[in-house]
């Protein structure tokens, strides 16, 4: 494997194909760490044939294994804490995830309650925050085209093989 | 030394290898795309499904506690070389087909529930209780489907008398559309293939508001991209068999084009109008009504080749 060098062009037009399937086809599961349900029933009325996400590719997966995208409502509740690392965890690499609402960005109304973490980024990397109480489906979709664009222009990081060799090496 | 480089050819690129996959996807892309406009919606891109697939084929795979790695490697394989291997058999657009031999009807079938029983296994092989009550629905779909799909499919075997699937394509092209004659049999055989590919309304296996995604819940990555697309191959096979026995043979690539793609609307206007069957009333539906069908049909035809020839 050592003579097989990692930033070939082949490599780079590989990485280019990989890219592209990924802005194509980010397949979504969504969470609810302890939301209010408004954000969720906002999620859903994105997915109704009115905003028909599939023209973007978009699915909505029950699978953690089959998702890309972990789609999060709602402020992480102390029991839900261990649930939402659990499910980011069974998700296969590269994954990302959308904090959608009020809430999943900073706790909302529920900061400082008792049973409560906080806010989503507290527990789990985020890559996309949608603000809003809860934000409209326009929102949630622009939310999610600002990921794909992140991943187009290379803000948000996917590890080339070459940088995941790279981390495991180090 | 030329028929073994025919023999790769035919195994890589026409009628197995490249031409399918690629054949599959835009079909699946032809029936997502019509889905979503009978549910009046835009519905996906052009290049969708290979986009999916490619993502799926990059994404990490992930083998879960408690499976026998080895099996949950190898069924994706065999899944789908098992529906390759089948387009070996079939007319594929109107060619004659690579290989041919008195019976290969049968081995197409078999070759055909191969992927069915794959995923079956697939889903048992895990821990996982969603993946194992999906797999139980495969297999006893499988049972309920398989005999009246296999009856359906027999009734021209009997009138072309011959188990040979060129023989039978010629036999149709030369004689009144089976469709107008046994009209029976042919819904049974569309129906039994929309069972066999869990389309809508038989998509209890896979129902995702009850078990997640059935039997390959636990499959990410590369295996799950195998078996999507094994189901795309398995489509284009099964419209192709339905079109070459029922729909007057297909002669030539445009006839094959016009006929599986007819047969595709027919199945994906079936899928939006009809709502999702418990697992019991699909058994119940095919072994009432299918099996019955499909058996009344058999000794029509039968009855007609001993008596009234
Ligand atoms: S942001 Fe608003 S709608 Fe969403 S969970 Fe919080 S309170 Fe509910």
């Amino acid at each position: 494997m050592t003579n097989l060098k990692l930033d070939s062009n082949w490599q780079r037009i590989l990485d280019k194909i990989r890219t592209w399937a990924r802005v194509n086809s980010p397949w979504a599961i969504h969470f609810n760490s302890g939301s209010c349900n408004g954000c969720d029933i906002e999620i859903l009325a994105t997915l109704t044939p009115r905003y028909d996400v599939e023209r973007f590719g978009i699915k909505l997966q029950g699978s953690p294994r089959h998702a890309d995208v972990l789609i999060c409502t709602g402020p992480v509740t102390l029991q839900a804490r261990d649930r939402l690392i659990r499910i980011y965890e069974q998700m296969p690499e590269p994954k990302f995830v959308i904090a959608v609402g009020s809430c999943g960005l900073s706790g909302g109304v529920f900061h400082g309650c008792y049973n409560v973490v906080g806010s989503i980024d507290e527990v789990l990397p985020v890559n996309v925050y949608i603000p809003g109480c809860p934000p409209r489906p326009e929102a949630i979709i622009y939310g999610v085209v600002q990921l794909l664009n992140s991943l187009k222009s290379g803000v948000s990081k996917v590890g080339t093989v070459a940088e995941l060799v790279e981390k495991q090496e180090a | 030394m030329n028929t073994t480089l025919l023999s790769i050819l035919a195994l890589l690129i026409f009628p197995g290898g490249l031409f399918l996959l690629g054949y599959g996807l835009a079909y699946e892309y032809v029936d997502r795309k019509l889905v979503a406009r009978f549910q009046n919606r835009v519905g996906p891109r052009w290049f969708q499904p290979l986009a999916d697939v490619v993502k799926l084929l990059a994404k990490e795979e992930i083998v879960p506690h408690g499976v026998q790695r080895g099996l949950f490697i190898f069924l994706p394989v065999a899944a789908l070389a098992a529906a390759l291997t089948a387009a070996l058999y079939v007319p594929m657009a109107g060619q004659v087909p690579s290989y041919s031999f008195n019976g290969d009807l049968i081995v197409t079938i078999y070759l055909l529930s191969l992927l069915t029983i794959c995923m079956g296994l697939a889903g048992a092989n895990t821990i996982d209780r969603f993946s194992v009550v999906g797999a139980t629905r495969v297999l006893t779909q499988l049972f309920s489907y398989e005999a009246p799909f296999l009856l359906a499919l027999l009734s021209p075997a009997i009138m072309a008398k011959s188990w040979q699937i060129s023989e039978i394509n010629i036999y149709t092209h030369n004689n009144l559309w089976f469709v107008l004659t046994q009209p029976i049999g042919f819904l049974v055989a569309l129906v039994g293939l929309m069972g066999k590919l869990e389309l809508p309304p038989f998509d209890a296996p896979e129902a995702e508001t009850e078990i997640v995604s059935g039997a390959l819940t636990e499959y990410s990555g590369r295996g799950l991209a195998l078996f999507r697309l094994g189901k795309d191959v398995e489509l284009v096979i099964g419209l192709t068999l339905v079109a070459a026995f029922y729909l007057g043979g297909i002669a030539n690539p445009l006839e094959f084009v016009l006929k599986t793609l007819a047969l595709l609307v027919v199945v994906a206007g079936l899928q939006s109008l009809f709502a999702r069957l418990r697992i019991d009333q699909t058994v119940g539906l095919w072994w009432r009504l299918g099996a019955i069908l499909g058996l009344a049909q058999i000794l029509f035809v039968i009855f007609w080749r001993l008596v009234l020839r």
